[in-house]
Protein backbone atom coordinates (compact mmCIF):
# COMPACT_ATOMS: atom_id res chain seq x y z
CA UNK A 1 0.00 0.00 0.00
CA UNK A 2 1.22 3.47 -0.85
CA UNK A 3 1.94 6.25 1.65
CA UNK A 4 -1.23 8.02 2.84
CA UNK A 5 -1.79 11.51 1.43
CA UNK A 6 -1.69 14.28 4.01
CA UNK A 7 -4.82 16.44 4.06
CA UNK A 8 -6.10 19.39 6.09
CA UNK A 9 -9.75 20.37 6.26
CA UNK A 10 -10.43 23.93 7.29
CA UNK A 11 -13.71 25.73 7.63
CA UNK A 12 -14.71 29.33 7.86
CA UNK A 13 -18.24 30.58 8.43
CA UNK A 14 -20.58 28.05 6.87
CA UNK A 15 -23.15 25.40 7.68
CA UNK A 16 -20.63 22.51 7.64
CA UNK A 17 -22.82 20.88 5.00
CA UNK A 18 -19.95 20.27 2.59
CA UNK A 19 -18.12 18.09 5.11
CA UNK A 20 -21.43 16.40 5.86
CA UNK A 21 -21.61 15.60 2.16
CA UNK A 22 -18.03 14.28 2.30
CA UNK A 23 -19.01 11.93 5.13
CA UNK A 24 -22.05 10.93 3.04
CA UNK A 25 -19.83 9.06 0.60
CA UNK A 26 -20.75 6.39 3.12
CA UNK A 27 -19.30 2.89 2.64
CA UNK A 28 -16.80 4.23 0.14
CA UNK A 29 -15.22 6.01 3.12
CA UNK A 30 -13.74 2.61 3.96
CA UNK A 31 -11.71 2.80 0.72
CA UNK A 32 -10.80 6.48 1.07
CA UNK A 33 -10.03 6.98 4.75
CA UNK A 34 -7.03 4.61 5.09
CA UNK A 35 -5.35 6.50 2.24
CA UNK A 36 -5.70 9.85 4.03
CA UNK A 37 -3.38 11.17 6.68
CA UNK A 38 -5.60 13.79 8.33
CA UNK A 39 -3.47 16.61 9.68
CA UNK A 40 -6.25 19.00 10.62
CA UNK A 41 -10.03 18.65 10.71
CA UNK A 42 -11.56 20.68 13.52
CA UNK A 43 -15.04 19.53 12.48
CA UNK A 44 -14.53 15.91 13.55
CA UNK A 45 -11.65 15.94 16.05
CA UNK A 46 -10.19 18.30 18.61
CA UNK A 47 -7.66 20.15 16.47
CA UNK A 48 -6.58 23.69 17.37
CA UNK A 49 -5.19 26.44 15.19
CA UNK A 50 -1.77 25.94 16.73
CA UNK A 51 -1.76 22.34 15.45
CA UNK A 52 -2.10 23.58 11.89
CA UNK A 53 0.36 26.40 12.49
CA UNK A 54 3.00 23.99 13.79
CA UNK A 55 3.40 22.17 10.46
CA UNK A 56 6.18 23.40 8.14
CA UNK A 57 4.98 25.59 5.22
CA UNK A 58 3.85 23.58 2.18
CA UNK A 59 4.11 20.30 4.08
CA UNK A 60 0.48 19.23 3.65
CA UNK A 61 -0.40 17.84 0.23
CA UNK A 62 -4.07 18.83 -0.03
CA UNK A 63 -6.22 21.35 1.82
CA UNK A 64 -9.99 21.81 1.68
CA UNK A 65 -11.45 25.15 2.72
CA UNK A 66 -15.19 25.37 3.31
CA UNK A 67 -17.16 28.56 4.00
CA UNK A 68 -16.47 32.28 3.80
CA UNK A 69 -14.25 34.61 5.82
CA UNK A 70 -16.86 36.34 7.96
CA UNK A 71 -14.63 36.75 11.03
CA UNK A 72 -10.97 37.56 11.52
CA UNK A 73 -10.44 34.00 12.72
CA UNK A 74 -11.79 32.60 9.43
CA UNK A 75 -9.45 34.86 7.53
CA UNK A 76 -6.48 33.77 9.63
CA UNK A 77 -7.36 30.10 9.05
CA UNK A 78 -7.75 30.66 5.31
CA UNK A 79 -4.34 32.28 5.04
CA UNK A 80 -2.72 29.61 7.22
CA UNK A 81 -4.27 26.88 5.09
CA UNK A 82 -2.81 28.47 1.97
CA UNK A 83 0.64 28.59 3.58
CA UNK A 84 0.65 25.00 4.77
CA UNK A 85 -1.01 23.24 1.82
CA UNK A 86 0.50 22.54 -1.59
CA UNK A 87 -2.90 22.23 -3.27
CA UNK A 88 -5.76 24.24 -1.83
CA UNK A 89 -9.32 23.45 -2.85
CA UNK A 90 -12.19 25.92 -2.57
CA UNK A 91 -14.71 23.46 -1.22
CA UNK A 92 -18.37 24.32 -1.81
CA UNK A 93 -20.12 27.34 -3.27
CA UNK A 94 -19.48 29.57 -0.24
CA UNK A 95 -15.77 29.11 -0.65
CA UNK A 96 -15.90 29.51 -4.45
CA UNK A 97 -18.34 32.41 -4.89
CA UNK A 98 -19.52 33.64 -1.48
CA UNK A 99 -22.62 31.48 -1.36
CA UNK A 100 -25.51 31.87 1.05
CA UNK A 101 -23.48 33.66 3.79
CA UNK A 102 -22.57 36.18 1.07
CA UNK A 103 -26.19 37.32 1.02
CA UNK A 104 -25.32 39.22 4.21
CA UNK A 105 -23.79 41.81 1.88
CA UNK A 106 -27.35 42.90 0.98
CA UNK A 107 -27.11 44.87 4.22
CA UNK A 108 -24.28 46.74 5.86
CA UNK A 109 -22.65 45.17 8.91
CA UNK A 110 -24.61 47.32 11.36
CA UNK A 111 -27.98 46.19 9.95
CA UNK A 112 -26.82 42.57 9.94
CA UNK A 113 -25.73 42.77 13.59
CA UNK A 114 -29.04 44.37 14.49
CA UNK A 115 -31.04 41.50 13.02
CA UNK A 116 -28.78 38.78 14.41
CA UNK A 117 -28.01 40.10 17.89
CA UNK A 118 -29.51 43.43 18.95
CA UNK A 119 -33.13 43.27 17.76
CA UNK A 120 -33.33 39.52 17.54
CA UNK A 121 -36.93 38.45 18.23
CA UNK A 122 -35.89 35.60 20.51
CA UNK A 123 -33.73 37.62 22.93
CA UNK A 124 -34.38 40.69 25.05
CA UNK A 125 -31.70 43.31 25.56
CA UNK A 126 -29.51 41.58 22.99
CA UNK A 127 -25.91 42.70 22.57
CA UNK A 128 -23.19 41.94 20.07
CA UNK A 129 -20.81 39.51 21.84
CA UNK A 130 -17.28 40.83 22.20
CA UNK A 131 -15.64 38.44 24.68
CA UNK A 132 -13.94 35.21 23.59
CA UNK A 133 -15.18 35.57 20.02
CA UNK A 134 -13.31 36.83 16.97
CA UNK A 135 -14.34 40.25 15.56
CA UNK A 136 -16.35 40.45 12.33
CA UNK A 137 -14.97 41.43 8.96
CA UNK A 138 -16.89 44.53 7.75
CA UNK A 139 -17.99 42.83 4.54
CA UNK A 140 -17.81 39.36 2.99
CA UNK A 141 -15.29 39.22 0.18
CA UNK A 142 -14.91 36.11 -1.99
CA UNK A 143 -12.13 33.90 -0.58
CA UNK A 144 -10.26 34.16 -3.87
CA UNK A 145 -9.62 37.84 -3.06
CA UNK A 146 -7.46 36.78 -0.13
CA UNK A 147 -5.70 33.65 -1.40
CA UNK A 148 -5.20 31.77 -4.67
CA UNK A 149 -6.99 28.46 -5.00
CA UNK A 150 -5.76 25.60 -7.16
CA UNK A 151 -9.12 23.91 -7.60
CA UNK A 152 -12.71 25.12 -7.33
CA UNK A 153 -15.20 22.46 -6.29
CA UNK A 154 -18.55 24.24 -6.08
CA UNK A 155 -21.91 23.00 -4.91
CA UNK A 156 -24.24 23.60 -2.03
CA UNK A 157 -23.13 21.05 -1.03
CA UNK A 158 -20.86 19.37 -3.64
CA UNK A 159 -22.52 16.02 -4.24
CA UNK A 160 -21.01 12.96 -2.57
CA UNK A 161 -20.27 11.46 -5.99
CA UNK A 162 -18.43 14.60 -7.07
CA UNK A 163 -16.37 14.57 -3.88
CA UNK A 164 -15.59 10.89 -4.30
CA UNK A 165 -14.45 11.44 -7.91
CA UNK A 166 -12.33 14.41 -6.90
CA UNK A 167 -10.76 12.75 -3.86
CA UNK A 168 -10.03 9.54 -5.77
CA UNK A 169 -8.31 11.50 -8.53
CA UNK A 170 -6.24 13.38 -5.97
CA UNK A 171 -5.19 10.18 -4.23
CA UNK A 172 -4.00 8.73 -7.51
CA UNK A 173 -2.16 11.98 -8.26
CA UNK A 174 -4.26 12.59 -11.38
CA UNK A 175 -5.80 15.85 -12.54
CA UNK A 176 -9.43 16.33 -11.56
CA UNK A 177 -11.55 16.52 -14.68
CA UNK A 178 -14.72 18.50 -14.22
CA UNK A 179 -17.05 18.39 -17.26
CA UNK A 180 -17.92 21.98 -18.29
CA UNK A 181 -21.62 21.42 -19.06
CA UNK A 182 -24.67 23.26 -17.74
CA UNK A 183 -27.41 21.55 -15.75
CA UNK A 184 -29.58 21.32 -18.91
CA UNK A 185 -27.04 18.87 -20.35
CA UNK A 186 -28.09 16.34 -17.70
CA UNK A 187 -31.81 17.17 -17.67
CA UNK A 188 -34.10 14.49 -19.16
CA UNK A 189 -37.03 16.82 -19.80
CA UNK A 190 -38.15 17.67 -23.32
CA UNK A 191 -37.58 21.18 -24.63
CA UNK A 192 -39.62 22.62 -27.51
CA UNK A 193 -38.28 26.18 -27.88
CA UNK A 194 -41.49 27.95 -27.00
CA UNK A 195 -41.65 31.38 -25.36
CA UNK A 196 -43.54 31.43 -22.06
CA UNK A 197 -46.68 33.57 -21.70
CA UNK A 198 -46.45 33.96 -17.93
CA UNK A 199 -44.10 33.20 -15.07
CA UNK A 200 -45.29 30.81 -12.36
CA UNK A 201 -44.19 30.54 -8.75
CA UNK A 202 -43.26 27.00 -7.65
CA UNK A 203 -46.56 26.52 -5.79
CA UNK A 204 -48.74 27.44 -8.78
CA UNK A 205 -50.23 24.86 -11.14
CA UNK A 206 -49.07 21.30 -11.65
CA UNK A 207 -45.87 20.82 -13.64
CA UNK A 208 -45.71 18.37 -16.55
CA UNK A 209 -43.04 15.85 -15.48
CA UNK A 210 -41.70 15.40 -19.01
CA UNK A 211 -41.33 19.00 -20.24
CA UNK A 212 -38.71 21.66 -19.56
CA UNK A 213 -39.69 23.47 -16.36
CA UNK A 214 -38.63 26.82 -17.74
CA UNK A 215 -40.89 26.44 -20.77
CA UNK A 216 -43.78 25.77 -18.42
CA UNK A 217 -43.12 29.11 -16.74
CA UNK A 218 -41.17 28.05 -13.66
CA UNK A 219 -37.93 29.98 -13.18
CA UNK A 220 -35.24 27.31 -13.48
CA UNK A 221 -31.62 28.47 -13.49
CA UNK A 222 -30.32 25.25 -15.03
CA UNK A 223 -29.00 26.87 -18.19
CA UNK A 224 -26.94 29.36 -16.17
CA UNK A 225 -25.57 26.81 -13.73
CA UNK A 226 -22.64 24.41 -13.80
CA UNK A 227 -24.04 20.89 -13.99
CA UNK A 228 -21.65 19.06 -11.64
CA UNK A 229 -24.78 17.94 -9.75
CA UNK A 230 -25.79 15.94 -12.84
CA UNK A 231 -29.26 17.45 -12.79
CA UNK A 232 -30.43 16.00 -9.47
CA UNK A 233 -33.13 18.59 -8.78
CA UNK A 234 -34.52 19.08 -12.29
CA UNK A 235 -34.87 15.34 -12.89
CA UNK A 236 -36.83 15.00 -9.65
CA UNK A 237 -39.25 17.81 -10.40
CA UNK A 238 -37.69 20.81 -8.65
CA UNK A 239 -36.37 23.87 -10.44
CA UNK A 240 -32.64 24.58 -10.39
CA UNK A 241 -31.72 27.34 -7.94
CA UNK A 242 -28.20 27.70 -9.25
CA UNK A 243 -26.22 26.27 -6.33
CA UNK A 244 -23.25 25.11 -8.41
CA UNK A 245 -22.49 28.63 -9.60
CA UNK A 246 -21.73 29.79 -13.14
CA UNK A 247 -20.79 27.43 -15.96
CA UNK A 248 -17.02 27.58 -16.69
CA UNK A 249 -15.34 30.02 -17.04
CA UNK A 250 -16.58 30.48 -13.49
CA UNK A 251 -15.48 34.12 -13.42
CA UNK A 252 -18.63 35.07 -15.36
CA UNK A 253 -21.68 36.56 -13.71
CA UNK A 254 -24.20 33.78 -13.05
CA UNK A 255 -27.03 36.13 -12.10
CA UNK A 256 -26.64 38.16 -15.28
CA UNK A 257 -26.70 34.95 -17.31
CA UNK A 258 -29.88 33.92 -15.50
CA UNK A 259 -31.58 37.25 -16.15
CA UNK A 260 -30.55 37.06 -19.81
CA UNK A 261 -31.93 33.53 -20.03
CA UNK A 262 -35.28 34.45 -18.50
CA UNK A 263 -35.63 37.48 -20.80
CA UNK A 264 -35.09 35.23 -23.81
CA UNK A 265 -37.81 32.80 -22.75
CA UNK A 266 -40.28 35.32 -21.36
CA UNK A 267 -40.38 38.45 -23.56
CA UNK A 268 -43.47 39.69 -21.67
CA UNK A 269 -44.49 42.99 -20.05
CA UNK A 270 -42.13 44.17 -17.28
CA UNK A 271 -44.97 44.39 -14.73
CA UNK A 272 -45.94 40.77 -15.25
CA UNK A 273 -42.34 39.68 -14.66
CA UNK A 274 -41.79 41.80 -11.56
CA UNK A 275 -45.05 40.59 -10.05
CA UNK A 276 -43.61 37.06 -9.93
CA UNK A 277 -39.91 37.88 -9.48
CA UNK A 278 -40.09 40.23 -6.54
CA UNK A 279 -36.47 39.72 -5.49
CA UNK A 280 -34.27 39.31 -8.58
CA UNK A 281 -31.03 39.85 -6.65
CA UNK A 282 -31.86 37.02 -4.26
CA UNK A 283 -33.24 34.81 -7.02
CA UNK A 284 -30.51 35.01 -9.64
CA UNK A 285 -27.48 35.90 -7.51
CA UNK A 286 -28.38 33.66 -4.57
CA UNK A 287 -25.11 31.71 -4.57
CA UNK A 288 -22.70 34.09 -6.29
CA UNK A 289 -23.49 37.60 -5.04
CA UNK A 290 -20.08 38.57 -3.52
CA UNK A 291 -18.17 37.55 -6.65
CA UNK A 292 -20.62 39.15 -9.12
CA UNK A 293 -20.38 42.65 -10.59
CA UNK A 294 -23.15 44.04 -8.38
CA UNK A 295 -21.58 42.37 -5.36
CA UNK A 296 -18.19 43.93 -6.17
CA UNK A 297 -19.72 47.39 -6.29
CA UNK A 298 -21.38 46.75 -2.92
CA UNK A 299 -18.12 45.48 -1.37
CA UNK A 300 -16.28 48.62 -2.49
CA UNK A 301 -19.03 50.71 -1.00
CA UNK A 302 -18.90 48.94 2.38
CA UNK A 303 -15.12 49.07 2.48
CA UNK A 304 -15.12 52.80 1.74
CA UNK A 305 -17.26 53.27 4.86
CA UNK A 306 -14.71 51.67 7.16
CA UNK A 307 -11.74 53.62 5.79
CA UNK B 1 -4.20 55.66 -15.54
CA UNK B 2 -3.26 54.61 -12.03
CA UNK B 3 -6.02 53.99 -9.53
CA UNK B 4 -4.89 56.88 -7.33
CA UNK B 5 -5.05 59.29 -10.25
CA UNK B 6 -8.52 58.06 -11.10
CA UNK B 7 -9.66 58.53 -7.51
CA UNK B 8 -8.62 62.18 -7.45
CA UNK B 9 -10.28 62.71 -10.79
CA UNK B 10 -13.60 61.31 -9.63
CA UNK B 11 -13.67 63.59 -6.60
CA UNK B 12 -12.42 66.79 -8.23
CA UNK B 13 -14.74 69.55 -9.38
CA UNK B 14 -14.20 69.11 -13.08
CA UNK B 15 -15.57 65.55 -12.92
CA UNK B 16 -17.69 64.58 -15.90
CA UNK B 17 -20.11 61.65 -15.87
CA UNK B 18 -19.02 58.66 -17.91
CA UNK B 19 -21.99 57.17 -19.72
CA UNK B 20 -21.89 53.94 -21.71
CA UNK B 21 -24.61 53.90 -24.35
CA UNK B 22 -25.57 50.67 -26.10
CA UNK B 23 -27.43 51.48 -29.33
CA UNK B 24 -29.03 49.02 -31.69
CA UNK B 25 -27.80 49.13 -35.26
CA UNK B 26 -31.19 49.53 -36.91
CA UNK B 27 -32.90 52.26 -34.91
CA UNK B 28 -30.99 54.12 -32.24
CA UNK B 29 -27.54 54.05 -33.82
CA UNK B 30 -29.08 55.44 -36.99
CA UNK B 31 -30.99 57.89 -34.78
CA UNK B 32 -27.70 58.98 -33.18
CA UNK B 33 -26.25 59.37 -36.66
CA UNK B 34 -29.18 61.56 -37.65
CA UNK B 35 -28.74 63.61 -34.48
CA UNK B 36 -25.19 64.25 -35.64
CA UNK B 37 -26.01 65.16 -39.22
CA UNK B 38 -28.93 67.32 -38.04
CA UNK B 39 -26.50 69.10 -35.66
CA UNK B 40 -28.64 68.48 -32.60
CA UNK B 41 -26.72 69.46 -29.48
CA UNK B 42 -26.35 66.91 -26.69
CA UNK B 43 -23.72 66.23 -24.00
CA UNK B 44 -20.57 64.45 -25.17
CA UNK B 45 -20.50 62.17 -22.12
CA UNK B 46 -22.04 59.14 -23.80
CA UNK B 47 -19.65 56.57 -25.28
CA UNK B 48 -21.79 54.85 -27.88
CA UNK B 49 -21.33 51.15 -28.51
CA UNK B 50 -23.14 49.75 -31.52
CA UNK B 51 -24.79 46.36 -31.13
CA UNK B 52 -26.86 44.57 -33.73
CA UNK B 53 -29.92 44.46 -31.50
CA UNK B 54 -30.72 45.34 -27.90
CA UNK B 55 -31.59 41.66 -27.53
CA UNK B 56 -27.87 40.99 -28.02
CA UNK B 57 -27.01 42.91 -24.86
CA UNK B 58 -26.13 40.46 -22.12
CA UNK B 59 -27.15 41.89 -18.73
CA UNK B 60 -23.52 41.32 -17.78
CA UNK B 61 -22.48 44.11 -20.20
CA UNK B 62 -24.52 46.62 -18.23
CA UNK B 63 -23.41 45.42 -14.80
CA UNK B 64 -19.77 45.06 -15.89
CA UNK B 65 -19.83 48.64 -17.22
CA UNK B 66 -20.96 49.92 -13.81
CA UNK B 67 -18.40 47.70 -12.08
CA UNK B 68 -15.57 48.89 -14.30
CA UNK B 69 -16.09 52.61 -13.81
CA UNK B 70 -19.08 53.85 -15.82
CA UNK B 71 -21.30 56.25 -13.87
CA UNK B 72 -24.38 55.51 -15.95
CA UNK B 73 -25.59 53.14 -18.67
CA UNK B 74 -28.01 53.94 -21.48
CA UNK B 75 -29.65 51.27 -23.59
CA UNK B 76 -31.44 52.54 -26.67
CA UNK B 77 -33.34 50.41 -29.16
CA UNK B 78 -36.24 50.15 -31.56
CA UNK B 79 -39.78 50.69 -30.31
CA UNK B 80 -41.48 47.49 -29.09
CA UNK B 81 -42.97 45.80 -32.13
CA UNK B 82 -40.51 47.46 -34.53
CA UNK B 83 -37.52 45.19 -33.89
CA UNK B 84 -35.51 44.28 -36.99
CA UNK B 85 -35.31 40.76 -35.55
CA UNK B 86 -39.00 40.72 -34.48
CA UNK B 87 -38.55 40.32 -30.71
CA UNK B 88 -35.02 41.28 -29.60
CA UNK B 89 -36.12 44.48 -27.89
CA UNK B 90 -38.92 42.66 -26.06
CA UNK B 91 -36.29 40.37 -24.57
CA UNK B 92 -34.29 43.40 -23.50
CA UNK B 93 -37.40 44.97 -21.99
CA UNK B 94 -38.05 41.85 -19.90
CA UNK B 95 -34.43 41.67 -18.76
CA UNK B 96 -34.42 45.36 -18.00
CA UNK B 97 -37.19 45.04 -15.40
CA UNK B 98 -35.09 42.51 -13.50
CA UNK B 99 -31.79 44.36 -13.95
CA UNK B 100 -33.26 47.63 -12.76
CA UNK B 101 -34.67 46.11 -9.60
CA UNK B 102 -31.49 44.11 -8.91
CA UNK B 103 -29.38 47.26 -9.32
CA UNK B 104 -31.64 49.05 -6.86
CA UNK B 105 -31.39 46.15 -4.39
CA UNK B 106 -27.60 46.24 -4.61
CA UNK B 107 -27.68 49.82 -3.37
CA UNK B 108 -27.13 51.66 -6.67
CA UNK B 109 -29.50 54.48 -7.61
CA UNK B 110 -31.64 53.11 -10.50
CA UNK B 111 -31.61 56.59 -12.10
CA UNK B 112 -28.09 55.74 -13.25
CA UNK B 113 -29.44 53.36 -15.88
CA UNK B 114 -31.94 54.15 -18.58
CA UNK B 115 -33.77 52.18 -21.25
CA UNK B 116 -35.30 54.15 -24.08
CA UNK B 117 -36.83 53.53 -27.47
CA UNK B 118 -35.72 55.78 -30.34
CA UNK B 119 -36.27 54.96 -34.00
CA UNK B 120 -33.92 55.93 -36.85
CA UNK B 121 -35.90 59.13 -37.46
CA UNK B 122 -36.17 60.15 -33.80
CA UNK B 123 -32.85 61.96 -33.46
CA UNK B 124 -34.34 64.45 -31.00
CA UNK B 125 -35.66 61.69 -28.71
CA UNK B 126 -32.23 60.05 -28.70
CA UNK B 127 -30.47 63.32 -27.90
CA UNK B 128 -33.02 64.18 -25.19
CA UNK B 129 -32.49 60.75 -23.60
CA UNK B 130 -28.73 61.24 -23.46
CA UNK B 131 -29.19 64.73 -22.01
CA UNK B 132 -31.64 63.52 -19.38
CA UNK B 133 -29.45 60.63 -18.24
CA UNK B 134 -26.29 62.75 -18.18
CA UNK B 135 -28.00 65.40 -16.04
CA UNK B 136 -29.44 62.77 -13.68
CA UNK B 137 -26.04 61.15 -13.24
CA UNK B 138 -24.33 64.53 -12.85
CA UNK B 139 -26.68 65.28 -9.95
CA UNK B 140 -25.99 61.88 -8.33
CA UNK B 141 -22.22 62.31 -8.66
CA UNK B 142 -19.58 59.67 -9.41
CA UNK B 143 -20.67 56.07 -8.74
CA UNK B 144 -17.47 55.43 -6.81
CA UNK B 145 -17.88 58.58 -4.79
CA UNK B 146 -21.53 58.06 -3.87
CA UNK B 147 -20.81 56.29 -0.61
CA UNK B 148 -18.08 58.53 0.75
Amino acid sequence: MTEPVSVAMGQGSSCWGCYQSLVDIHLRLADVLPKLDIKFWACVADFKHKDLESYPDGSIAVGFYEGVARTEEDLHLLKTMRKKCKTLIAFGSCSCFGGIPGLANFYDIEDALKVKFKDNKTVSGGQVPTENVPPFEPVIRPNSDYVDFDIYLPGCPPTSDLIFTAVSALLEGKEIELPPYAVCHYCNREKKETPIPEILRPYEGVADPDRCLLEQGYVCLGSATWGLCEGQCVNRGATCRGCFGPVPPISQDQGAAGVGMLGTYAPIEPDKILEKCKDPLGMFWRFSYPSSHLGRIRIRREEAKTK
Amino acid sequence: MTEAAQETKTTSEDWEPKIVAFCCNWCSYAGADLAGTSRIQYPPNARIIRVNCTGRIDPEFILAALDMGADGVLVSGCHPGDCHYTSGNLKMRARWALIKRAVEQAGIDPRRIRLQWASASEAQIFADGVTLLTEQVRKLGPLRGQWR
